[in-house]
């Protein structure tokens, strides 16, 4: 059974409420508020230095902001800060610090005022104790060995107190002693105090708070230290107290004092191996500890009444004891000062003047002393004052104390008592700071000199620091914030770090609280404090101070403190155990683009990697983290479906289709979704499906992303992610690899599966490659390509990568290897740091612009590239193209092969090819013969199909004839789909097919980037994939051969046989403008084939002897044909099935047979190409010409006379000498004849661009002229042709008149019936003429009229007089021509005639 | 790894900042020995809130003829810095060693006018953003040659 009495609560809670009177020297009444009472063991040891440190650092740390506190909000300038307004660290820390402070011998403040001395009632002689113990209080003041617990004045006064535990001891027995002791020492010196009135931990119903508890915990570790040597005694000491503490906040005031004063004391039951002394005070918990096992509350035994009993013996205790010995000493002091004052004050002056000279080397003495501390005598007079002084302060008195003070400090000064003097400035600068009604103004100065006194001369740095506390907090109250921050600063010093800090941060503090609060030097002493708090091992503190200066320091530019911040803020948080916070910091400093050196970012980057290590040790089972590093550039990430491309294997080319390394042309892939779309409207019968996506192989940033992409199942997925290092320290990856979800679903059986995350397990629905290593280099960008084989049908979410994140060993060298060698070798040292982690990748779509909400608002589009849905097997076509030449001559034929492999497991069928240039190449048409003969066979034959001729035959033409239809063209719809004529419509798997394939240089010289797109189905229809395509872009480059021009005039002669005027000559003229050097030598032209639904070639008419034509370079050559009508021509009346003549002239022994592939084929290509251009044209005048209908009747008619449809081809065969051999090539060129008269050419000459165009301001007058045939096409009505002899004989000297007959056929070339009028009449414009061609004259009718039908050819007999011989022209008849049921009139002259010269002899 | 702050090392130093008016963020810092950068950045940033109160201090209506330098913000042992704010209120900050005795109040002046004047011809750059990050190469070289001098 323990007793238990403690007094701390009791003094706190009731003298405080109380306001005590007392009298002060001059008899004023002065009253004392809150006055409290400090209650300490009478053996108490000043506190050892490193312990009080200790105590200092556990107090600190111990004291925490509070979890939920609110902080408050700053806001100063654009500043929004969270900063907590109180610091209780800070007080507990300064609370403590002035408690630890040892009782010094120049301050009386924590000196001992009186004595109070407990025996038990339960002591068999109390008296005898009571006698016992106050001898032995006597004993430790006054001998010498006891230095420590200091006493105000020497007669300290004894207090008795008969302790008497109601339990256990008898009531009468106490009483008959406390009436003894009233008697020996005065009511006013002795009280008994009975508690304990209830058993001791029996019937806890009557609850009732620890008194204690909130004061032991200090207190043990407080007292640790003292409490080893106390067997002794119950002694205790009061001393009142009253530390100053600024006026306005009692708060802290009360935290001030409280434990400064309050003291547990416990009463342990005597046991009987203790030396007779009975009570013996221990500290609390460390004795309780050993007793009760589970620390059981204290004061368990009191009672209410016990309490208030108490509390009523303080209250006792201090009017009865206390106050009154203080009141009287204070008189006796003031006593004796005013006995002294006027004594003194003369004496001293006087003493000092007449021993002036004396004094000086006493003077230097005190000087020397000084500075170690010059020492009074304990009774000194000097000394009195401030004794005074010190308890009027204590008593509340401040402006006695003042004044005492202010008194003590003058003589201190005189003396040269720095020690002293400073403490009586300090002291007197607080009590009037203190004062009531403040009539004086602080004197601020006082403390400055105190602190610099204890600062420099008495290098007592804890009296300074005390000094500052204090005065910081008084300045702070009076919102003199800079100079306490001022003053704060100048404290902080090597010595201490924990001081340090705490006073960087308050004077932190104090900057934040000015009127215009000092943001950044409140966040620069921050950081001070914290780098102090973290030297002095106050890690939390440390984090805490950092993070509050972040908030400052944050974005705004300020890289440098901000890495180092967040730096320090990792380290601290990793220390203490925060992770989160620790990678959060750490994330932060890599991932801004840091500007720190290499090296600090390496040092950066592991300890980075150290604390995520730590991380994801802590929880292996969490999920992955999300990493940093690298940056993903997740909208260049591309996504490729397919597998990689074949390299070529020899001769054969594999077809280029699509891949990753290609850049992205947006041009070019429109073209190709073009090309897509002709193919599937052609296969659908010129509808495009609604549901027609464009094949895409290739997925990026520019592609229509909007839809799910499709991949094939065992196809690959290939997704290729960018990668950008910030650091300037390498990176490794390894095992770097796809994350996915995978959802299976049969697409024909229509149930959804379940979904799979994360499969890297399970490579039976997916198989991913991952990458062992991928080493990014310092501020390096690179891609990294992934592949994922989906073995399921169903749909596919790509998530992200996973990666483990390290870095490279440095460019150290390891046991002397060096580590470039291991760099080349590509296998880099990682230096085991890593750390598994994924990394997102979220592509954003493109924004939508479409609706105005959707413009007025910022939104974006979905972006599916990383979500495929796989879907069943289709076929896999593969092309190669064998003998595929990279240059051609214009219009050079060439023959190469194309091998169709189908590489999967599905039969693939509907092959087609298109190209927006279907004239390049050509599969044959259906004539031709489908099993081609190998390609190594067919080398240096001749691509055409030849027949030998009969030299004979030569100049002949050889006819033949075909129909466009059989090469598929001509049919109208989209020339550019062309089926590939697959041996049975099908390839099945694994099966390939060699097709013979001829090309043709585009007649453009130059570079020409042709792009195939081979289309093909499976046999079986899928939901989800109708088709699929491959891609091929062949490069030809072309070289100039020959140009060619040629035209057609209508004949004049009309020896045809049956004397129809349908005869025409064709010119051609070819000219070589091949200029190139290598090798081609000349060209020779082996053919000429015409071809044409109504005219053919009938012979040529022969200019030179020359066999061949050759051509050299530059040369040029003409060639003349007729052309007649073919006798079929009736054929015109059924236009759609179109039947063209073929006839060949050939030069030499073979006949190229021009009707056959492949001549044929490209023939029919460049007439529809020619076809589709001047389609075109046509289409632009189609609205003029529909508004004159009517008029445009005539005129077609009028034009058609001069229509031709006469295509001419030129075949020919270069020479050319290539690496010393002789090589022969061939082709040929089309020259498509229009009109009569007009010149064509093998290649439509460039129109030059008009230069410059001047704008015009005004609308153009659109009032088209009416459709007017020009005279040229009126004067091909009618063809005139004269008949008569060439030359005549006659006698002049017989008959002086030659009359020779003429005929002037008349043959109408149009359509429709023409009226003609013929006038013979000499037209005499020029006499000249008439002189020339001298004179004849017409017979007969000299003007007719005539009607003319279609076709019609009329011969009208006309008669010549000519009266001299000589030579004249005959071609005077003018012809007019007008169509016959036109009213207006197009009365034109038709054509003249050449000259008909006519010779007249004489004979 | 990081070092705190200390007030020990040498500073033959000069480091002249701009900073723009709303955020206070630097435009431009340049430091001699670049091994102690990190100290000059948070001297730099705590001298703007002595540039602050000196700015307030003149009161408003002297804003227009008022001087631009604002002359020494603080001294401490080992170096001293001074500021300069313009009429739009970019501030400029110079850090100078303590121990170089050569500079007088009228150097610093006329090198905080050299510097207002190369800002005022950044600004006039059409393809400058204002409130980007300063580079310039005239701009840099006119500090080095300024540094030059200096150290």
């Amino acid at each position: 059974f323990s007793w238990k009495l403690v007094t701390p609560w009791n003094v706190r809670c009731y003298v405080k409420s109380i306001c005590v009177h007392m009298r002060d020297p001059n008899n004023q009444l002065h009253i004392i508020k809150n006055l409290k009472i400090a209650v300490n063991n009478i053996i108490t040891h000043p506190p050892q230095p490193g312990a009080i440190r200790k105590l200092l650092n556990d107090v600190v740390s111990v004291s925490q902001p509070a979890e939920g506190l609110v902080a408050n909000v700053i806001t100063a300038g654009d500043y929004d800060l969270n900063i907590s307004a109180t610091t209780p660290w800070f007080e507990s820390y300064r609370e403590c610090f002035l408690q630890s402070m040892p009782a010094s011998d120049h301050e009386f403040l924590n000196h001992y005022v009186a004595c109070m001395l407990v025996v038990s009632s339960s002591e068999p002689e109390p008296v005898e104790q009571f006698l016992k113990l106050s001898q032995e209080q006597h004993r430790i003041q006054h001998s010498s060995e006891y230095l420590y617990p200091k006493w105000f004045i020497p007669n300290t006064l004894k207090y008795y107190v008969l302790l008497h535990d109601v339990s256990t001891g008898e009531e009468q027995r106490a009483d008959s002693i406390y009436e003894e002791m009233k008697q020996r020492y005065g009511t006013q010196g002795c009280y008994l105090l009975k508690i304990n009135s209830r058993v001791s931990n029996r019937g806890m119903d009557e609850q009732i708070p620890d008194p204690w508890s909130q004061y032991l915990q200090k207190n043990t570790i407080q007292n640790q230290d003292c409490y080893e040597d106390c067997p002794y005694t119950v002694i205790s000491n009061k001393n009142t107290d009253h530390l100053i503490s600024d006026g306005l906040d009692s708060e802290i005031k009360d935290g001030l004092s409280n434990n400064f004063k309050t003291h547990p004391l416990q009463l342990d039951h005597p046991s009987g191996s203790l030396d007779s002394t009975d009570y013996v005070k221990a500290t609390a918990s460390l004795q309780d500890s050993k007793k009760s096992n589970s620390g059981t509350p204290h004061g368990a035994c009191l009672t209410l009444t016990d309490h208030d009993r108490i509390r009523q013996f303080i209250q006792e205790f201090t009017f009865r004891g206390l106050l009154p010995h203080i009141e009287k000493t204070i008189r006796q002091l003031n006593d004796q000062l005013i006995s002294r004052k006027g004594l003194s004050r003369s004496l001293f002056s006087a003493t000092k003047k007449w021993f002036s000279g004396s004094k000086v080397p006493e003077k230097s003495i005190n000087e020397l002393k000084n500075t170690s501390g010059l020492l009074y005598p304990p009774e000194a007079p000097e000394l009195q004052i401030r004794k005074m002084a010190d308890l009027c302060f204590l008593v509340q008195h401040y402006e006695l104390a003042y004044s005492c003070y202010h008194t003590a400090k003058k003589d201190f000064l005189n003396d040269q008592a720095m020690l002293y003097a400073a403490g009586a400035l300090e002291m007197a600068a607080v009590s009037a700071f203190l004062q009531p009604g403040a009539p004086r103004p602080y004197p601020a100065h006082y403390m400055e000199t105190a602190i610099q006194t204890y600062r420099d001369i008495c290098k007592n740095m804890v009296l300074a620091e005390r000094c500052v506390l204090l005065s910081a907090e008084i300045l702070k109250s009076q919102s003199k914030y800079s100079e306490a921050a001022a003053l704060l600063i100048r404290l902080t010093s090597e010595d201490s770090d924990l001081r340090s800090a705490l006073l960087l941060e308050q004077a932190a503090h104090c900057f934040i609280n000015m009127k215009s609060p000092m943001v950044r030097k409140f966040a620069f002493h921050m950081i001070l404090a914290g780098h102090r708090f973290s030297k002095a091992g106050q890690k939390k503190h440390a984090l805490r101070c950092y993070c509050q200066a972040m908030q400052v320091y944050k974005g705004k530019g300020w890289s440098l403190a901000e890495d180092h911040i967040n730096f320090t803020i990792g380290r601290q948080s990793f220390t203490l155990r925060q992770l989160d916070n620790a990678v959060s910091a750490f994330r932060h400093i890599l991932i801004n683009d840091s500007k720190q050196p290499p090296a600090q970012q390496g040092a950066f980057l592991r300890e980075y990697l150290y604390v995520y290590k730590n991380v994801t040790q802590l929880s292996p089972d969490g999920p992955l983290p999300q990493l940093p590093l690298p940056y993903i550039n997740s909208s260049a990430t591309r996504v490729f479906f397919g597998h990689d491309r074949r390299p070529a294997e020899g001769e054969k080319q594999a077809a280029t289709h699509v891949s990753l390394d290609q850049e992205y042309d947006s041009e070019s892939s429109q073209q190709w979704k073009e090309l897509e779309e002709q193919v599937v409207s052609v296969i659908n019968k010129g509808i495009i499906p609604s549901n027609f996506q464009p094949t895409q192989f290739c997925l990026n940033r520019y592609s229509d992303n909007s839809r799910f992409p499709l991949a094939v199942i065992e196809e690959p997925v290939t997704v290729e992610v960018s990668f950008r290092n910030p650091l300037k320290v390498p990176l490794l990856l390894t095992d770097l690899s796809l994350l996915w979800k995978f959802q299976p679903k049969d697409f024909n059986a229509k149930h959804d599966g379940e979904t799979k995350e994360l499969g890297a397990c399970d490579d039976d629905m997916i198989g991913a490659e991952a990458i062992a290593e991928f080493l990014i280099n310092s501020e390096e960008t690179k891609v990294a390509r992934l592949k994922l084989f989906p073995h399921q049908t169903g749909e596919l979410h790509i998530l992200g990568v996973v990666y483990n994140l390290g870095t490279v060993q440095g460019a150290v060298t390891l046991d002397g290897i060096d580590p470039s060698i291991g760099l080349q070798t590509g296998k880099f040292v990682s230096n085991g740091l890593s750390v598994r982690g994924r990394q997102d990748l979220e592509i954003q779509g493109p924004r939508l612009n479409n609706t105005k909400e959707e413009k007025t608002s910022i939104k974006y589009g979905p972006d599916r590239r990383l979500d495929p849905i796989i879907t069943e097997e289709m076929p896999l076509l593969e092309v190669f193209f064998i003998n595929f030449p990279t240059g051609l001559l214009c219009g050079e034929i060439r023959k190469a092969y194309v091998e169709f492999v189908n590489v999967s497991k599905c039969p693939l069928t509907a092959l087609k090819v298109v190209s927006k240039h279907p004239e390049f190449f050509t599969f044959g048409g259906n004539t031709a013969v489908l099993t081609p003969l190998s390609p190594s066979a067919s080398e240096n034959c001749s691509a055409y199909k030849t027949v030998v001729t009969d030299p004979t035959s030569v100049r002949t033409a050889l006819l033949s004839s075909a129909s466009s239809v059989d090469f598929g063209v001509g049919t109208g719809g989209q020339p550019e789909v062309i089926h590939v004529p697959l041996p049975d419509a099908v390839l099945l798997p694994g099966a390939s097919v060699q097709l013979p394939m001829w090309l043709r240089g585009p007649d453009e010289e130059g570079v020409h980037e042709i792009n195939f797109l081979f289309y093909y189905e499976s046999i079986k229809r899928h939901s989800k994939m109708c088709h699929r395509v491959l891609r091929h872009t062949a490069v030809i480059c072309t070289s100039r051969s020959l140009h060619i021009r040629a035209t057609v005039c209508r004949s004049n002669a009309l020896e045809d046989e049956e004397g129809r005027g349908d005869s025409m000559l064709m010119f051609v003229d070819v000219e070589n403008i091949n200029t190139s050097e290598t090798g081609v030598k000349e060209f020779h032209i082996v053919q000429v084939s015409s071809n044409s639904k109504h005219w053919k070639l009938q012979k040529s008419v022969k200019i030179s002897e020359d066999k061949d034509t050759k051509l050299a370079s530059r040369e040029r050559a003409k060639l003349c044909f007729k052309a007649v009508r073919c006798k079929n021509s009736e054929g015109r009346f059924c236009p759609e099935y179109e039947n063209y003549t073929f006839a060949d002239i050939v030069f030499g022994n073979e006949q190229i047979i021009s009707s056959a592939s492949p001549c044929a084929d490209f023939f029919f290509q460049s007439l529809s190409s020619e076809f589709k251009r001047t389609h075109v044209q046509s289409h632009a005048h189609a609205s003029q010409r529909a508004a004159k209908q009517s008029f445009d009747e005539t005129v077609r008619l009028i034009q058609q006379c001069s229509e031709v449809d006469l295509n001419v081809v030129v075949l020919w065969k270069a020479y050319v000498v290539e690496d010393n051999k002789q090589l022969i090539l061939e082709g040929q060129h089309h020259v498509a004849l229009n009109t009569v008269g007009k010149e064509a050419f093998s290649f439509p000459q460039k129109q030059e661009l008009p230069e410059m165009v001047l704008l015009k301001f005004f609308r153009p007058e659109n009032t088209p002229v009416p459709a007017r045939p020009t005279p040229e096409q009126l004067s091909n009505l009618i063809k005139t042709s004269l008949h008569y002899p060439e030359s005549f004989n006659h006698s002049f000297h017989q008959k002086s008149l030659c009359l020779v007959p003429v005929t002037l056929l008349l043959s109408n070339c149009s359509q429709a019936v023409v009226d003609v009028m013929i006038d013979l009449r000499h037209k005499t414009t020029s006499p000249e003429a008439l002189e020339i061609h001298g004179s004849f004259t017409w017979l007969g009718q000299t003007q007719y009229k005539l009607q003319l039908k279609s076709q019609e050819v009329y011969s009208l007999q006309l008669k010549a007089c000519f009266v001299h011989t000589g030579v004249y022209n005959l071609g005077t008849p003018r012809v007019f021509a007008k169509l016959a049921d036109q009213v207006t009139l197009f009365e034109t002259s038709q054509q003249n005639s050449m000259p008909a010269l006519i010779i007249i002899n004489n004979i | 790894m990081a070092s705190a702050v200390t007030y020990t090392a040498e500073w033959p130093v000069l480091v002249s900042i701009i900073f723009s008016p709303p955020q206070n963020y630097p435009l431009y810092i340049r430091s001699v020995p670049t091994e102690n950068e990190l100290k000059f950045h948070y001297t730099v940033h705590t001298s703007l809130d002595v540039v602050d109160e000196k700015i307030s201090a003149m009161g408003k209506a002297l804003v227009d003829q008022r001087e631009l330098y604002l002359g020494l913000l603080y001294p401490t042992e080992d170096y001293k810095v001074y500021g300069y704010v313009t009429n739009s209120k970019v501030k400029f900050v110079m850090v100078v060693d303590s121990s170089n005795t050569a500079l007088r109040d009228n150097e610093i002046r006329s090198m905080f006018r050299k510097l207002h004047n190369s800002y005022t011809d950044i600004m006039c750059n059409p393809f400058y953003n204002p409130g980007d990050r300063i580079h310039s190469r005239a701009f840099d070289n006119m500090v080095n040659s300024m540094m030059m001098q200096v150290c």
